[in-house]
């Protein structure tokens, strides 16, 4: 008798884990809309114009989770938050998703029970000077003026990063990113640092962009994507999948422009990828098709890169570490099978 | 930046307009479509336009030389071509490249391989083959080197192909696939990879996935 009350507590347990853990995708299903955190406006990651459309890397993966889930890019409600507010609005189910540059930690996962992940965006503390000064790696950088940000993890990996390297460094604090801008305009730092994008970003707002060149060398790990609250496992799997869909189609050459092509593809990978081989999509509980709505939404991950941060914008940030696997970079999705 | 491509739209136009309605007093160009993965763009070679001085300075950002992060583990000094997103990398090791933007063939051109620098040559002259003649029948049968030369201030040969990576005197085409041509680069940085890079070095040619 005890062992099977202990059993139908048990069956009890898990049949309540399981409810709690389908809750996301069916709230979102009812209420008809994904909410989505997202940055309150980083050019490239996540920005308003003036009519309140948003558009940005991060705000493409809110749409591309909304496509999968609701078959309609345009059901999100986009939640700008602050860096303080971000992972609370999580905990008490305001968002059902951040999507907001956030770096990817251990105590923000165990402390905070939240799980981060796929790293959508590889970023990192990288230096950028000008190009008279005929630099092309960081190790050439020794006796350098070096700008940094006060306050930012930045001062303390640069400071290690030359003193391993065995390079002589000065260091020029200044409070803000403007000010870093203009201390390097006016000669008082031969080299500036701070996060790779970060770096294009403020070489946009310089008199003449040309003229600098952001090094290939990253200092730092900075791995940015999504992340949800735990005790999900269903809903993390689409998010994660939904990466990884876009990262398989890109690496198959399905594109937004041969999306009708590819569903006609005798290819294996191809066919499974849009649901015409296996039942993929639905064990995620989707329908097969998911990936074909995610591509015709947003575009593979090189589109979406390349639209928001990469060639097709301002910011023109090399894909780099964030290229596929199989051409130089680690972007690197499971098989979708 | 559109410079060349402006005058070849309004040249056309204006040829078009003379042609039928004796003058023509638009004023308008073909919009460009952006650059990257795919992109294409409808305009002929241009033999003897010799393009204006602040051509090259106005080039897109993304697609001028830069060193960038590149995993391989093909050795430093070998050329790799990512024909799809219209870029051209020189391995320098360690895990990093230096990347040169580049235009592309957009008709028939789908080899992929392994080939080799066979030759090199500063500012080579062009016979356009017989193919190329049938497309663009405008097109002089030799054309000796020279700034308004399609080849541009370099060639370097790829062996046993009809193919090459060379200048052009149509720097906003870079990032794009044009009608004809193999894998032009600005004439300064085909000057660059010109200096760095000797007879024999290996060049991969990558193409975009087939469905």
């Amino acid at each position: 008798m005890k062992t099977l009350l202990t059993l139908l507590a048990g069956a009890t347990l898990a049949l309540s884990a399981h409810g709690a853990g389908a809750q996301t995708l069916k709230a979102v299903k009812d209420r008809g809309e994904l909410n989505c955190g997202v940055s309150r406006g980083l050019p490239g990651f996540s920005q308003p114009d003036a009519k309140g459309t948003w558009t940005g890397f991060d705000v493409d993966f809110c749409r591309a989770v909304a496509a999968a889930v609701l078959n309609d890019p345009a059901k999100v409600k986009f939640v700008p938050l602050s860096a303080d507010d971000r992972f609370p609005a999580l905990q008490n189910s305001a968002i059902d998703v951040l999507s907001r540059n956030s770096t990817w930690t251990l105590e923000r996962e165990a402390k905070l029970n939240l799980l981060f992940g796929p790293i959508t965006y590889y970023d990192g503390q990288g230096f950028l000077v000008p190009n008279s000064r005929k630099v092309l790696s960081a190790l050439e950088l020794d006796g350098s003026k070096v700008c940094v940000q006060s306050g930012t993890t930045a001062v303390g990996y640069t400071e290690d990063f030359f003193k391993t390297n065995t390079m002589k460094l000065e260091l020029v604090t200044v409070p803000t990113s403007e000010e870093m801008v203009k201390a390097y305009e006016d000669g008082r730092c031969d080299t500036l640092t701070t996060d790779v994008s970060q770096l294009f970003a403020l070489r946009l707002v310089m008199k003449k962009p040309a003229d600098h060149i952001v090094l290939p060398d990253v200092i730092s790990k900075e791995p940015l994507g999504p992340v949800v609250r735990q005790g999900d496992d269903q809903w993390f799997n689409i998010v994660k999948w939904t990466h990884y869909a876009m990262l398989n189609a890109e690496e198959l050459g399905v594109t937004q422009a041969n999306i009708e092509a590819a569903l006609k593809s005798q290819k294996p990978d191809v066919k499974r990828l849009v649901g015409n081989e296996g039942n993929y999509g639905e064990q995620l509980g989707l329908t097969k098709d998911y990936a074909v709505r995610i591509v015709k939404a947003v575009g593979n991950y090189g589109e979406v890169y390349e639209r928001n941060v990469g060639t097709g914008s301002k910011l023109a940030i090399p894909r780099g570490i964030n290229q596929l696997w199989n051409l130089g970079g680690i972007q690197y999705a499971p098989p979708a099978r | 930046m559109a410079f060349s491509l402006r005058i070849l739209a309004l040249t056309a136009l204006v040829q078009a307009g003379a042609l039928l309605f004796g003058t023509m007093a638009m004023a308008q160009y073909t919009p460009v479509p952006p650059r990257g993965i795919g992109a294409a763009l409808d305009v002929g070679d241009q033999p003897g336009l010799v393009p204006p001085a602040d051509d090259e300075v106005d080039m897109d950002p993304a697609y001028r030389r830069q060193p960038v992060y590149f995993r391989t583990s093909e050795p430093a000094g070998t050329i790799i071509i990512s024909t799809n997103d219209r870029f051209l990398y020189l391995v320098e090791g360690n895990n990093r490249a230096l990347r040169y933007g580049i235009g592309v063939g957009r008709d028939g051109f789908t080899w992929q391989g392994l080939v080799k620098v066979v030759r090199k040559a500063e500012w080579p002259d062009w016979t356009p083959p017989a193919e190329m003649i049938q497309r663009q029948p405008y097109l002089p049968r030799f054309m000796a080197g020279g700034p308004g030369n399609p080849m541009g201030a370099r060639a370097l040969y790829l062996g046993g192909t009809v193919y090459r990576i060379h200048g052009t005197n149509q720097p906003d085409t870079i990032g794009y696939a044009v009608s004809s041509g193999c894998f032009r680069l600005v004439n300064s940085e085909v000057i660059d990879l010109y200096n760095r890079v000797p007879v024999g070095t290996k060049v991969i040619v990558r193409q975009a996935v087939e469905l």
